[in-house]
This record gives C-alpha cells, structure tokens and sequence, in this order.
C-alpha cells in the first residue's frame, strides 16, 4: 500500500498571501500525514510565492515553491497544474490535496488529466485508513457518500469550512524549486483585471441566512440582524410580520407567502416559527432560534434554541464570531 | 460560430428520488427522472445568446446512459441545433478520469470554435471534467465566466473570470474551452414549439468503439474506475433540539461553538 | 382511446406546468388581490407558445387537439386560475371561427392570435339571455346599401370583454318575428376599435378577480359582411357547437383549480402539528384529503376521455362536454371548500391559496353553461336515445 507522501497544494489568493481554504487543507494533512505516518508536504506555484509558503510552511513542516513568472499574467490553473502535475509524477506522493473552490478545481482537473489520477470532489471529511478515505455530501445534502481510491495515487478536492485551520506546533521549511521543462499546454493571457464588488445573490441562494421577525421590533432593530448576517457572510431574511410592518422589504420575505430558502444555516432572531414562515425555511440544514419564549412553536423544530433576548444575545454571537476570526 | 455545449444529465432534486444502489453505490439513474444539470443550462443558454447574435449553431455533448436522449431533447427544445451522445455499456461507472478521456475523444473528432462546460454538476460532480478536457486537447482554458465575449472575425474570445476581488479579463484564440457560471443569465424556458422542434433535430449516438479516446492506453469506464464509493446513507433526521439558557455572552460561545462543529463557520 | 397521453401530450403539459410553477404562482395571490388584468403572464404565454396552442399550423398555431389546450389549462389553473382563463377563453372565442369561419378570416385573424398579439373574446350573455341563449336582444340591421351590419345592444359577463382586441358577438338578424328562435341569431367579428362599440363596466367578482367581466355596448357598430361568421341565422347553432368543444375548456380549469388546492391542503396537513403531530396522521384529515384526491382525478379522467372522444368526432359531442364540466365543477367547489376545512383559521385567511382558490372555484359552475344547463343537455341526450 502507499507509502506516498500527502501533498497539499497552497492557493495564491489576489495579493500573493496564501488562500484560507489552503490553511483548511494543510491541517487536515498534518492530521493525514500523522495517521499515516509519511511525510506532508505542501506545494507553491506563483510568480512570487514566497509568502503564501512561508504561511503554507506554519502548516506542514516542509513546502515547495515553485517560481513561474508566467501566472503573473497569465490564467493561472493550466500553469500550476503542469508543474504540480511534473512534481507528482516525480516524487509519487499518495495523495494531493486541493480546495474545492475554483481554483483548486482547475488545477485538480489538469493534474488528473495530466497524470491519470483519480479524482475524490467535495471532501467533507478526509481521514486515513491505507489511503485516503473521504466524505462527501451529494443531492443537495440528501445523501452523505463515503469513497476511496482504487490506485496508489489520487487528487482530493476539499471543501472550505471542513476544518479549522491549525498551525503546527514549530514552523516547516520553505525549499524553492526550480521550474523544469516546458510549458505545453495554452497559456490564456490576462488582459485586464477589475475589481468589482459581486453581484448580491438571490436570497434563495444565499448559504447562511439570518431572518429577524415580530421580536425585532422596529426597522432599526434589524441592524442587529444585518450585523449579525454581515459577520457570517449571509443574507438577511424577515417574516411577514416583520415585512408588512415596513421594517424591511419583501424581496426578504420568507414564509408561505414569500421565498422558499433551504441555506446551510438559518438564524431566527424573535421569530415564533408559525407554520407560514415554518413552511419557508423548514429544510434548513441547520436552524437556530433565538427568543424570549421557551413555548415558541420554533423550538419544536430547531437544533439549537436560546431563551434570551436577541438584542443581548445577537451582538454577542457576532461579537464572539468576530474575535475567534481575530484570533 | 459552432459551439459545442457539454451537458450532463443529471437526477431531478425537485422528483426527490434520487438514491445510490445498494449493491454498488452508482447512481440509480432510474429512480428518478433525469433533468439537464441545471450549471449546464446556464452555459447552453449563453450559447444560444451568442448564436443567436452571431450566427451559427450549438450542438450539444454528452456522455450518458441511453435514456439520455430524453434529457438532451429538452436542451435541444431549448434552442440548440443537434447533439451527439456517447453512450456504451462499458462507460457506465465511469470516473472522472474516463469522463474526461472520453469526453475530449468525442469532442476533439468535432468541429467547433468554442466548447461551453457547466461549472460542476448536482449529482456529485466536483467542476474538475472540463479543466481536464482542455488540457488533453490542448485547448486554451478559460472558467468561470461571468462575461463571454467572442469576436468571430479575430477568431478570438475574451472571458471575464470571477475571483474574490472582482474578475480578470482573459483573451485566447479559438477553439477555446469556457466554463460558464450563473452570472451569465438565467436559462430560457423552452417555448412549446421548441419542444415539438426538438423531436425532429438530429441526436446521434456513439459507441465507445466510436469514439477515440484521449489521454494514454488506459481502460476507461466502470470496470478502471480509480474512484470507489463503498457506502451511502442518509443523514440523520433532525433531533430534539439543544436549548440554550445562559447569559447572552455564555450562549454566544456556546452558539459559535455549535456552528464550528456543524462545519458552518 | 390510448390510456396514457402521448409523449407529445405529456411534453407540453410538463412545459406548461414548469413555468406556471416558476413564473405565474408566484404572481397568483397579487393578481387576485389587485384584480388586474395579468398583462406579463399573457405576454409569458404568449411567449412560449402556449396561446399558439388552438390554432392550425398554417396560420402560426400549434394545431393543438382539445386535450393539449385543455393539458395547459389545468397545468395554469392549478397555480392561477384567472391565468388559466386567459388560454380557456382564446379557444372558446376562436371556435366559432375554427367551426364556420371562412378561409379568409381564418388567414386574417388567426395569425395574430396564434402569436397572442390579439386578444379574443366571446359575447354571447346578455342581461336577459342568459341560460335562454336565443333569448339575445343585440340586433344586427342589414345596410342594404352596402351590404354592411349595423350592431346595436348590450352584452354583459364577457370573460375579458375590455381587453379583447376581437370580440365575438351574437346577435339578433331575424327579419320577421315568425323566424324559428334557433334561427334568429348570426355571428360577427368585432373589432375593438370600431366606433360604437364600448366597454360600459367592469365586474367586482368573488373569483377569477384578474380576469375582467365586462359589459359590453354596441351603438350602430358598422361591421363589413366580410366579418359575418358563418350563414345568416346560425349563429345559434354556431354558439351550441362552439359550447360543445368549450365546455372541456372550463372543466380542465376546474380540476386543475382542484388539484392546486389539493396540493396546498396535503402539504399543510404535512408541516402542521398539532397534538403532538402532523394533522395529516389524524384519520379525519387523512380522510378528506383522499376523498379530494379521488374525486379530482376521476374529474381529470373524465375530462380526458371527453377530450379525446370530442376530437375523435364522437357524435354526442354535447353530451361529453356536459358531462365532463358538470362532474369537474362540482368537484372543484367541493374540493376546494375542504381545503379551507383542513387548513382550518389559516384556509380562511390570505396567508394561504386555498381561500382564493374556493372563491375562484365557484365560476366554474356557473359560466359556460349553468350546472342546471350541463344537466338539461344531458338528460335530453339520454333522453333522445330512446
């Protein structure tokens, strides 16, 4: 069975630092790595990747980087799919890890095509047992799959969120790597880059929604709603009660007689959870419920209520959200 | 312009059916009805836009089961031209690998300017079969477009790629592979002539032996799968829920904590 | 008659349904509130071929048989029934041309109804001539000079009187008052921009609110003869055979205004709890909503069957229309009054459909044909066999 390495690509995000999903994924090959018993070992490929591996190197004790001037303006995926690809093949490590976002897809895509290893998408949990073993949730959160290579060598896509990123306990080292041979395939110019605020998706889409109702009281309650939603990335949502009432407007409005949402996370802040709203946001993977009454009809179907005040509790979550991303 | 667009059918989540078989964890493609996967339909609809402003036509590409052709009717209801499908007994199971070995087989003997690909796809697909297909075929790669801008004198495209910041503006020659995303606009509903359109234009069918496949001597389809799935099962149903009664700081650690061991933060 | 659509058949109606799903439902409880005219789901329809569906393919139509038009019907219907309307009265105004019209009207007008740029509608109802149809009072004089018809009277409940761009209009053209009550009618094409002809008000309704009933006023409107549907003096039978294919029409709204609150009733009696769990395990629910399943598809089956028999050119005709409305009507209001029944204080209020849909039902035991009138075509059919 492999005795290969477990390999962990560091992304590049815009300013050259090392891409969060890649602090997610060198951890859980630390953890790969030591159930195992191989060594870990990440990989970098930018036109100046020096501080995306002297991060990536805070993870996994030992990190390649790789300078390739032409990702300076050029798509970047093709090119650091073929170095990643020639490393690989090199140095036949067991499995390579990369995020599951867009950039880790491409170079997982030109990697597998390059080097004939299979592919594991959408890691939800990796763990070790001679070779890697990998959780995935398909079907919009239907099912829950678990999978294995069949070979000796594979790539595996990890989804953000699926660890906390951990530094290890002393720094690794950064060695710089030459970049050998050819470049053969395309190379896609950059012609521009704009910096543009995105599009606000449809709250239907949104994958964290915090949603206030009656318990809110007023349109100026609602910023401890925003506030709190702003802190988790999501969208805001209200009730009925909340929108006819003029506190925020329809286009929020979930329940029998506004928008169906099914996002990972639903926050209710002073929400009673009455069947027109219940039937709105019901499949949720998640619900959490804040509100003064213990009885609220919410608490029968929640996972997680808190009897509190939303206006003590609200600040406080985003509060303690904001100093454990500080810390 | 041609433009081939890749589509898959895929389980429709609004029938619920969709299950793994028991026996060996593939799909169990019919227990439920198979739909066009909706990514798919976003990079069909910017086809037709562009077809529609340019000229020419979309021709569509799939690797399915036979019953595909069913699903490829309702993209051919939506406007494109005609379609080919790479169907055969031995692809059934078939991984990523032999998906994207296959797929550039069938779409290298093709005649086209651009290929269009969705950006994964709902029945487990992880958005990694088209950065492969242009790599075997050595095609420029350009994903996840929120613009598509193709300038058919030049024989040139200019994509805008999304990231985090913003996008950044690529230009390649043609024939080129794009990723579409959802930016580009929302898909047509098909008008009821195009469904009686679509039963009379052209589906072909391919056979693996049809099609010369990309990427080495290796086997493709179920049988070489470097992928096995070895189990599937349901999440739990939601349980009685945990009540929180603490002070609000209390309860905000205790909140956060929940949300990091449900992998949401 | 095949026991299963075809594949054509179970296509359109899967397309029809999607986009009532997606585009109109979500439009249904406005348009009911605001009872406006719902001008973006015509041009919708429009759109997708859908008002293309009655009329042949030479002139732009998609030669749908009855039980297509009557497949999107009840596929609208279920998430909007004043929407559904929109198509069921395309058809019911377009079938005297589809049963009489001579080539050239058909090539004059059909086109732009198959694109759904015209709108049409069917003024046969007045004041007093409602159920006694050859009752009508509306007069057409002949210009003997040219040959013209001048139309004076009133019509009144026309289903889409005040947006309809060609109204089709019954009216009296007898000479001598010994003419035969059967014979005293002929059919003419209005046309909305004639003058003397006015809209003289707007109905408030207790259902189909978006759908605009109109009275209707002709003061010496000067209509060609080139706009005479069919021969003098059968107009009558012009509107009895027009009635005979309808009927369907107003059925398939029918059940699927059953099936719509079906739907809804199920589906709260799924999420709602109440001692302990959901009301759809209590066996009185449970009860009421399987007799509202099976009364609403042996609507659906009948209407189906009717459909097919009419389009094969069964010669009782009369009696399959009269049928299949009578059963889907009674249906659709007993359906729809126990899916306020299930969903209890909420049924009744607007948070839910089912209030709307209960009122909307109602119409469809009404118009086209009274139940009391389905009743008396039926009798005299069973009747007449012997």
């Amino acid at each position: 069975m492999p005795a290969g390495a477990i390999w962990v690509h560091g992304e590049l995000a815009g300013d050259g630092s090392l891409a969060n999903i890649s602090t997610e994924a060198a951890t859980l090959a630390r953890a790969l790595g030591d159930a195992a018993g191989v060594d870990v070992v990440g990989v970098v490929v930018g036109a100046d990747p020096s501080a995306a591996a002297g991060e990536l190197a805070r993870y996994v004790p030992r990190v390649l980087a790789i300078a390739e001037p032409a990702t300076a303006d050029h798509a970047a995926g093709t090119i650091v799919g073929q170095r990643i690809a020639a490393l690989v093949e090199r140095d036949g490590p067991a499995v390579l890890l990369t995020g599951a976002g867009p950039e880790g897809r491409d170079v997982a895509g030109v990697v597998s095509a390059l080097t004939g290893w299979g592919v594991l998408v959408n890691a939800v949990g990796v763990t070790w047992d001679d070779g890697p073993v990998v959780t995935m949730s398909v079907f919009g959160g239907k099912l829950t799959t678990t999978s294995r290579l069949t070979g000796d060598h594979g790539i595996v896509t990890v989804r953000p969120n699926v660890v906390t990123a951990e530094p290890a306990g002393s720094p690794g080292r950064v060695e710089d790597v030459e970049a050998a041979g050819a470049l053969t395939l395309p190379q896609v110019p950059i012609v521009d880059r704009v910096e543009a605020a995105g599009v606000a998706a449809p709250i239907e889409e949104a994958r964290v929604i915090v949603a206030g109702g009656r318990g809110v009281g007023g349109s100026d309650g609602f910023k401890v709603v925003e506030e709190l939603a702003a802190e988790l990335g999501g969208a805001v949502g209200a009730t009925r009660a909340a929108v006819d009432s003029g506190w925020i407007p329809y286009a929020q409005q979930i329940g029998q007689t506004g928008k169906i949402v099914k996002p990972a996370l639903y926050l209710a802040l002073g929400i009673s959870g009455a069947i027109q709203h219940k039937v709105g946001m019901q499949t949720a993977e998640t619900i959490v419920a804040v509100n003064r009454d213990p009885d609220a009809p919410i608490a029968d179907f929640a996972d997680l209520v808190v009897i509190g005040d939303l206006f003590e509790v609200a600040p406080a979550i985003t509060a303690a959200l904001r100093s454990r991303k500080a810390g | 312009m041609r433009i081939v667009v890749l589509v898959k059918p895929v389980p429709d989540t609004a029938s619920g059916g969709e299950r793994l078989r028991p026996d060996d964890w593939r799909l169990d493609r019919a227990a439920t009805t198979a739909t066009v996967n909706a990514n798919d339909e976003y990079a069909l609809e910017a086809a037709l836009k562009l077809t529609e402003a340019h000229g020419g036509e979309v021709i569509l590409l799939t690797m399915a089961g036979t019953g595909a052709t069913d699903t490829m009717r309702k993209a051919l209801a939506m406007g494109a031209a005609s379609g080919v499908l790479v169907t055969d007994d031995a692809l059934g199971g078939s991984d990523i690998v032999s998906t994207t070995r296959v797929l550039a087989g069938a779409l290298g003997a093709m005649e086209y300017d651009l290929a269009f690909a969705g950006a994964d796809t709902s029945d487990g697909g992880g958005g990694v079969v088209p950065a492969g297909v242009a790599a075997l075929l050595g095609l420029p790669y350009l994903s996840y477009a929120a613009k598509i801008e193709p300038d058919p004198a030049a024989r040139t495209v200019r994509v805008n790629r999304i990231n985090p910041a913003g996008y950044e503006v690529l230009e390649a020659p043609m024939p080129a592979l794009v990723v579409a995303t959802q930016a580009l606009g929302e898909p047509r509903y098909p008008s009821l002539k195009g469904i009686m359109a679509a039963r009379s234009k052209g589906l072909e069918t391919k056979a693996l032996a049809d099609v010369a496949v990309v990427g080495g001597d290796a086997a493709v389809g179920g049988a070489a799968s470097t992928t096995a799935v070895l189990s599937a099962e349901a999440p739990p149903p939601r349980g009685a829920p945990r009540v929180i009664r603490e002070p609000a700081d209390e309860a905000a650690r205790q909140v956060v904590a929940f949300l990091a061991e449900r992998r949401i933060i | 008659m095949p026991y299963r659509l075809s594949e054509d058949q179970a296509a359109l109606r899967d397309a029809v349904r999607i986009l009532a799903d997606e585009q109109i439902a979500p439009r249904a409880a406005e348009i009911d509130r605001t009872a406006e005219f719902p001008w973006d789901v015509k041009e919708l329809l429009a759109g997708h071929d859908v008002l293309s569906l009655p009329y042949p393919e030479q002139y732009g139509g998609l030669g749908g048989d009855l039980l297509t038009v009557c497949l999107a019907v009840e596929q609208i219907s279920r998430v909007c029934a004043t929407s559904g309307l929109i198509l069921a009265v395309q058809e019911l105004a377009s079938l005297p041309l589809l049963l009489a019209g001579s080539d050239d009207q058909k090539a004059r007008w059909f086109p732009d109804l198959a694109s759904g740029k015209l709108l049409i509608a069917f003024a046969l109802t007045e004041a007093e001539a409602g159920s006694d149809v050859a009752a009508a009072r509306t007069r057409a004089r002949r210009d003997g000079a040219t040959g013209d018809w001048i139309i004076d009277g009133s019509k009144r409940f026309i289903s889409q009187g005040s947006v309809a761009d060609l109204i089709v209009v019954f009216a009296a053209t007898a000479e001598t008052d010994e003419t035969a009550r059967h014979r005293r009618l002929s059919c003419f094409v209005v046309e909305k921009d004639m003058p003397g002809f006015g809209v003289e008000r707007i109905e408030h309704k207790m259902g189909i609110r978006g759908s605009p009933t109109a009275e209707l006023s002709f003061n010496g409107v000067r209509v060609p003869d080139a706009n005479r549907i069919g021969e003098v003096g059968q107009g009558f039978e012009i509107a009895m055979r027009t009635l005979d294919r309808s009927r369907p029409g107003i059925a398939a709204q029918a059940v699927g205004i059953a099936q719509g609150a079906l739907d809804v009733a199920s589906a709260y009696a799924r999420d709602r709890t109440q001692f302990g769990k959901p009301i759809a395990e209590f066996q009185m629910i449970g009860a009421m909503l399987a007799d509202m399943d099976a009364q609403t598809e042996a609507a659906r089956q009948l209407l189906y069957k009717a459909c097919t028999e009419i389009d094969a050119g069964a010669p009782d005709t009369a009696r399959w229309s009269a049928v299949c409305k009578l059963v889907a009507g009674d249906t659709a209001m007993r359906v729809t009054t126990d899916a306020v029944q299930v969903l209890g204080g909420y049924g009744y209020i607007d948070e839910f459909p089912v209030e709307r849909m209960m009122r909307d039902a109602k119409i469809t035991q009404l118009y086209e044909g009274t139940q009391q009138i389905q009743r008396l075509v039926i009798a005299r059919a069973l009747t007449a066999r012997r």
